[in-house]
């Protein structure tokens, strides 16, 4: 299906994997596809960046909703969550806290392959456009990310003040 | 939310469900990540999946199915 995105949606996909690894996610969630759109020049990110949203104030609100271990839940159960990370990483070494898998190749989640398999949708969808404008590109992977609801996309959007459901409009029709 | 020890018993059983459940998922998460260092190093160590499960407590197939996809040996 990538043979439909442009360059610049290409790297999109590219950077989501980048994201998601500087996260220590053990997937590409959507979320990673939000924050590559934000990063790049296209459409996408035009449309966030119109509705207030750039990439550093995404990465900063992601990272600390999907951010590792909830210490503070944790005292509340009187584990001291430093404590145990010194003690796990005097046995296995730097990182012995830190998600299995994280290194290597990536997956998709799957809401992130529903995500893509929306965007072309949403190009299939179309008609009557010229066979060389139904390319896709950043806005339209933008609507497809955001057609999916995924629950921490539709949290870190709502916490920037935006409005998922606008936001797709707008991605959607801007084309 | 609860920041200090003196907390313990109103986390776990806190009456507010937001309380209570975020505090059950950080143990979960927690609880998950150690153990991911431990069924590893205990298959480094030549452990068998039937072992392994039978420590845990859990049937082999479940132990098997959760540890073996990030793991290179099985």
């Amino acid at each position: 299906m990538f043979e439909r995105f442009t360059d610049e949606a290409r790297q999109v996909v590219v950077r989501a994997q980048e994201e998601a690894r500087h996260l220590r996610a053990d997937q590409i969630e959507p979320v990673h596809l939000l924050l590559a759109i934000a990063g790049g020049d296209g459409r996408g990110g035009d449309t966030l960046r119109a509705a207030g949203i750039d990439h550093g104030r995404l990465r900063s609100t992601v990272a600390s909703s999907t951010d590792e271990l909830d210490a503070e839940a944790l005292a509340a159960f009187g584990v001291d969550l430093e404590q145990v990370r010194a003690a796990a990483e005097a046995t296995f070494g730097p990182g012995a806290l830190d998600p299995p898998g994280t290194s290597g190749h990536l997956r998709f989640a799957d809401g992130s392959k529903r995500s893509l398999e929306q965007a072309l949708r949403h190009v299939l969808a179309r008609r009557g456009l010229a066979r060389r404008s139904r390319a896709i590109d950043s806005g339209c992977v933008l609507v497809g990310v955001l057609a999916v609801e995924d629950p921490v996309v539709v949290r870190v959007l709502r916490e920037l003040g935006a409005d998922p459901a606008a936001l797709r409009d707008e991605a959607g029709h801007a084309a | 939310m609860p920041t200090s020890t003196t907390d313990v018993t109103t986390a776990a059983a806190a009456d507010d469900p937001a309380t209570g459940l975020r505090a059950i998922r950080a143990l979960r998460e927690l609880a998950d990540r150690l153990e991911a260092r431990q069924v590893a190093n205990a298959r480094s160590r030549g452990w068998s999946w039937q072992q392994i499960a039978e420590a845990l407590g859990v049937t082999r197939q479940a132990a098997h199915k959760k540890h073996a996809r990030s793991r290179k040996d099985d």
